[in-house]
């Protein structure tokens, strides 16, 4: 807010000064372009995602206020991409706010329904998510856009099978993001490489999980592809989703026992290595 | 029966035989009750306009209480001629009158030729008519009728003890609603809006956009008679009357209660979106209303003071704003909430609710609390997935025991090798609501297979006890 007062002064100095700049000018050129740049920093608020690699990578976190896009890196891996989607939409809510989901009815027999209790268990309280069934995709986007325009929806997902939203709408879905400030996020059930206006892509694969102390199951693990940046460097990274802390973690390459195994205890290593 | 019938001498309630003996030509139609009954309705609705107080008097007539609604027409002889004007323009034969009560109009619209009976005047307009216009079974005219008591007028003087011991108190009862000593209430056919704003037009408007604009306009002056008395709207209501006398009613529900005039506006321009091919402006609308069927107390929220960790009360109307706009253009029944449910059956432990009818503070818990009643187990990962299907979906697997966890499966053409695999979680069905008794108790096994896929398949059936062929299921994924 305070940027805009002095930049109105400096408009009209540089407005003065057409052909050749002085060296007064210069300045009050370059003065005025930190002001642009400081705005539009300030602007865009970023949602840290707990990772320092990728939180470098995306310019300091995930910009909110704008539209990503995540999609699957083969169908198999809807499950795993719809966890990295609800991740981030419990990232986002963290200070507040409502999660608005948005499926289109046929995606419920392909992909399965959201399933309450398991969202709960990820960290997504149920009274702060809002489900929308809407008979077609078009009135999918539409939905979108208005919830994104709702200063109290904190993330919108919506579902969308492959190609669709072209463009033209994710272009308006990105300004509507914009105005209301909140994560617009699209979840894909196919691979899509279109061109769109979103921030970012992400292409999510289930990757094989840790093991817990006793050989069972540990922590889910993806492989996170950002494919597309408009800011900055693509990458691969490897994550587990915490649901106990709700955050992201750094995934292990590879699940080896962490520690040896006592030198003189041959029998259950693995039950000592848990004690 | 038309006119045209009606000049051959025939009469209502003649035997069809004896018409046809009179006019062998006759055309016959059967009578048509629910059509008529549904013209009825139609012009009732149509009435609307007169008075919202419209009751139904089946199965020919209508009942208007125009108390304080008669100065807006011109007058009560004008709004009834009108109203005949208009219904005659329809092509709608119809007679009216206005009278102090009920009962006596009835009869003098029937029986009488005045269309106006001046106030206090019951009597004197009613003494000439048959006694039949006393709204009576034909059984007691007649009986009436063999005693010689032919007019109301022969009626309204004689001691009432005997009348009463031969004819029943039904006559009585009817002299009196008829001469206004008791009295008789109009029951509405639509609920009474408590708030109503309607606006006019000499000349029809048709465009969507102007009947938008109208609607805003009329929505600015509900929301203020709204604020006075400190209600908000919880069931709103457009009435488009057309030219032609059609009525389009469009309802639309709220989540809270709301009278802010913008959004009042922005929810019927979101409904009409939709069912905008539904109402044909035809001619255009002489007459829009918009009324609030349903209201609740609504106190003026106070802005909040800091951020409190809390949503601000602005935020909040904002997202039942949302949530009332998504309704409006997809059906309340679209916009859900995720509730829990006290059931063990996995498909049944949450129910989506319409989140306009789930209140905020009604048994609102603490977030860690939720997970634990949605999942009685505590676990390093989700022992819930985050997909489930709808019809679990049949899987070949197999299993190195036959009561053990799945070694491999195929779902959906490709194969899975498991991983690890951790169970089972045995759920059996609830008793009571299987009606059949077939229900199998199933096994539930959270599985990875060895590409990361993890997967919630679950065996129908207990090897060796309930079935001897176990089917297995993929019922969910996990994130």
């Amino acid at each position: 807010m305070s940027a805009a007062k002095p930049s109105a002064a400096h408009l009209s100095a540089v407005g003065l000064s057409t052909a050749e700049p002085s060296a007064g000018s210069r300045e009050t050129l370059n003065a005025l372009r930190r002001v642009v740049a400081g705005a539009s920093r300030s602007g865009e608020a970023r949602l840290g995602l707990g990772v320092a690699s990728l939180d470098r990578a995306l310019g300091g976190g995930l910009a909110k206020g704008a539209l990503h896009e995540i999609g699957p890196a083969a169908p198999r891996d809807g499950g795993a991409a719809t966890g990295f989607a609800i991740a981030l939409a419990v990232l986002a809510l963290r200070e507040g706010r409502q999660a608005i989901w948005i499926r289109p009815d046929f995606i419920a027999a392909e992909a399965g329904e959201l399933y309450g209790p398991g969202l709960a268990l990820m960290g997504l309280s149920l009274q702060r998510l809002v489900v929308l069934e809407v008979p077609r995709v078009r009135d999918g986007l539409w939905a979108m856009e208005e919830a994104l325009q709702c200063r109290a929806a904190g993330a919108v997902v919506t579902e969308l099978m492959g190609e669709d939203a072209d463009l033209t709408a994710t272009r308006r879905l990105a300004l509507a993001a914009g105005a209301g400030g909140g994560l617009g996020l699209i979840l894909r059930h196919r691979p899509c490489r279109a061109a769109n206006a979103a921030m970012t892509r992400w292409e999510v694969a289930s990757a094989a999980g840790e093991r817990d102390g006793f050989g069972g199951l540990g922590l889910p693990a993806f492989t996170i592809s950002l494919v597309k940046n408009r800011h900055g460097p693509t990458g691969q990274w490897r994550l587990s989703w915490d649901h106990h802390e709700r955050a992201f973690v750094t995934a292990p390459a590879l699940s080896l026992p962490v520690a040896a195994t006592a030198f003189d205890r041959s029998s259950r290593p693995q039950l000592a290595r848990a004690g | 029966m038309n006119d045209a019938a009606q000049r051959l001498g025939l009469r209502l309630g003649m035997p069809l035989a004896d018409a046809r003996a009179m006019h062998p030509a006759l055309a016959v139609a059967a009578s048509e009750t629910a059509a008529d009954r549904r013209l009825l309705d139609a012009v009732a609705d149509w009435c609307d306009r007169y008075t919202p107080l419209v009751g139904l008097d089946a199965p020919d007539g209508l009942m208007l209480d125009i108390t304080g609604c008669a100065h807006l027409f011109g007058g009560e002889s004008a709004m009834g001629r009108d109203l005949l004007a208009r219904l005659t323009a329809e092509g709608l034969h119809a007679r009216a009158a206005v009278a102090d009560t009920a009962g006596c109009a009835w009869g003098v619209a029937r029986y009488g030729d005045a269309s106006l009976v001046p106030p206090q005047q019951m009597r004197a307009a009613l003494a000439p008519l048959p006694a039949a216009a006393l709204r009576l079974a034909p059984e007691t005219v007649e009986a009436l009728a063999e005693v010689g008591l032919k007019r109301v007028g022969d009626l309204v003087d004689l001691p009432r003890a005997p009348l009463a011991a031969r004819f029943g108190e039904i006559l009585l009862r009817r002299l009196d609603q008829a001469l206004g000593l008791e009295d008789e209430p109009i029951t509405p056919r639509l609920p009474l809006p408590s708030y109503v704003a309607e606006q006019r037009f000499p000349d029809p408007i048709g465009l969507e956009r102007d009947v938008l604009a109208t609607i805003a306009r009329l929505a600015e002056r509900l929301g203020a008679a709204m604020e006075r008395r400190q209600d908000g709207a919880r069931l709103l209501q457009v009435a488009l009357f057309r030219t032609d006398n059609k009525v389009y009613r469009i309802e639309v529900g709220t989540g809270a209660p709301l009278r802010e005039p913008s959004r009042i506006a922005r929810l019927f321009a979101d409904r009409l979106a939709t069912i905008g091919d539904a109402c044909d402006p035809g001619f255009g609308y002489d007459m829009v209303r918009l009324a609030a069927l349903v209201t609740e107390r609504s106190e003026p929220a106070q802005a909040a003071l800091a951020h409190t960790g809390h949503a601000a009360p602005d935020e909040d109307a904002e997202l039942w704003h949302l949530i009332d706009r998504l309704g409006a253009r997809f059906g309340p029944r679209r916009v859900t909430r995720l509730v829990p449910q006290d059931t063990h059956i996995p498909e049944f432990a949450v129910a989506a609710v319409p989140a306009a009818r789930t209140t905020e503070d009604g048994g609102r818990t603490t977030e860690d609390a939720d997970a634990s009643v949605l999942c009685p187990l505590s676990s390093v990962v989700c022992a819930r997935p985050i997909r489930l299907f709808e019809r679990p979906e049949p899987v070949e697997a197999i299993a190195e025991v036959p009561d053990g966890p799945p070694a491999r499966f195929r779902w959906r053409r490709v194969l899975h090798e498991v991983a690890i695999a951790e169970g089972p979680e045995r759920i059996a069905m609830e008793w009571w609501r299987d009606d059949t008794g077939q229900a199998l108790t199933r096994d539930y096994f959270r599985v990875e297979s060895r590409d990361g896929l993890r997967a919630w398949l679950y065996r129908e059936g207990l090897f060796g006890r309930e079935t001897a062929q176990p089917r297995w299921f993929l019922h969910g994924l996990f994130g």
